[in-house]
């Protein structure tokens, strides 16, 4: 099963792409022989409990997920199986939260928070850890494919997983429409919502992979 | 590049472009002058400047950014109507530098009558890096 695991629609501020499209393309993709099963909605500092978009998406068969972007620490991270206790004991809009008190909370109330493109300057986990950062022993993922990478950044990202033995996950980063699924997650299990999602990220049975050509 | 594109001619997923170009110093002195005739050194003309705020050179200026994302959707077709274009700025644009503009088609509003077709564009530099990512809508004409 393929999900793209990063995407931004117009609730993040610099995004310019709606649920809505997004779906559509997924429909564009699929009938140009492309597999992609569903994406996450990994806005930037914010998160929606009321937001429900099953209607969409049962009504194409996409599976559409929701989670978000944090910023921490330590950089960016990607947050899935957000719940009521988690959105109570941490502010998503706090530019500079602790990371590893995300990555705790997210133990302890039945999330994963997962570096998102590790490799990027001053917003990538592999920079903070490089400079002397430790803790994290839960975090076992990071984001390998990110589909915004610039020149190097995937690079350090492999270099990362390597050194340190994480998985990695895959994700477009999509901030317009034509961007979503360039870079996914092959899963193993069928997913079918976001407590599904948390359980196989945190089994390890998942492999980062692009859209193929 | 098709000169005389109509609206039934075109399918979601259409590529757009790609347009290959440079901004010379020239180039952003010219766009500037058009509303300041005596121009004054900035971050957008000097890179002494440019550099004095951070920067490491002179960069294009924002309005000139969108208006060469709005041509890679109308030097499309000579039939092309923009109606509209939304960017977002990810990276400054240097001078001088190679650039390459496309587009693709995302959406294709049949409602009603409506030519309208809603399109992804982006600006890349040579390593492939988004500097300036945006959506525009624009209309064809129907077939005669």
């Amino acid at each position: 099963m393929l999900l793209d695991l990063h995407t931004h629609s117009v609730a993040s501020d610099d995004s310019r792409a709606t649920v809505e499209q997004y779906i559509k393309w997924v429909n564009v993709l699929r009938r140009k022989g492309k597999s992609i099963d569903g994406f996450v909605l990994t806005e930037h500092r914010q998160f929606d409990h009321d937001k429900n978009y099953a209607s969409l998406a049962s009504d194409d068969g996409i599976i559409i997920l929701k989670g978000a972007e944090l910023d921490t620490d330590t950089g960016h991270f990607l947050v899935y199986g957000i719940s009521e206790e988690i959105t109570g004991e941490l502010d998503f809009s706090d530019v500079n939260m602790s990371a590893q008190n995300l990555v705790d909370i997210c133990d302890s109330y039945g999330g994963i928070a997962i570096p998102a493109h590790p490799g990027r300057a001053g917003i990538g986990f592999a920079e903070y850890l490089d400079g002397g950062v430790t803790g994290f022993e839960t975090v076992k993922s990071v984001e390998q494919l990110n589909g915004s990478n610039r020149p190097g950044e995937g690079e350090k990202a492999e270099s990362l997983i390597k050194a340190k033995g994480y998985l990695g996950t895959g994700g477009s980063d999509a901030h317009i429409v034509s961007a979503i699924g360039t870079c996914m997650t092959s899963f193993e299990k069928e997913i079918k919502n976001e407590s599904d999602l948390v359980q196989e990220l945190r089994r390890g049975r998942f492999t980062a992979v692009r859209l193929e050509s | 590049m098709k000169k005389n594109l109509y609206f039934e001619d075109v399918e979601i997923g259409d590529d757009i472009g790609p347009i290959k170009r440079s901004v010379t110093d020239e180039d952003v002195i010219e766009f500037i002058s058009v509303r300041e005739k005596k121009i004054t050194p900035s971050r957008f003309t000097s890179k002494e400047v440019a550099n004095s705020e951070g920067l490491p050179e002179a960069i294009v200026p924002g309005p000139m950014n969108i208006a060469l994302m709005a041509q890679v959707l109308t030097d499309w077709s000579d039939t092309v109507c923009l109606l509209k274009i939304d960017v977002v700025f990810r990276q400054t644009v240097p001078h001088n530098k190679g650039l390459t503009f496309s587009g693709i088609v995302t959406d294709k509003d049949e409602t009603g009558g409506s030519t309208k077709l809603g399109c992804d564009v982006v600006m890349e530099n040579s390593d492939e890096v988004k500097l300036v990512i945006g959506t525009g809508v624009i209309s064809l004409p129907n077939k005669p």
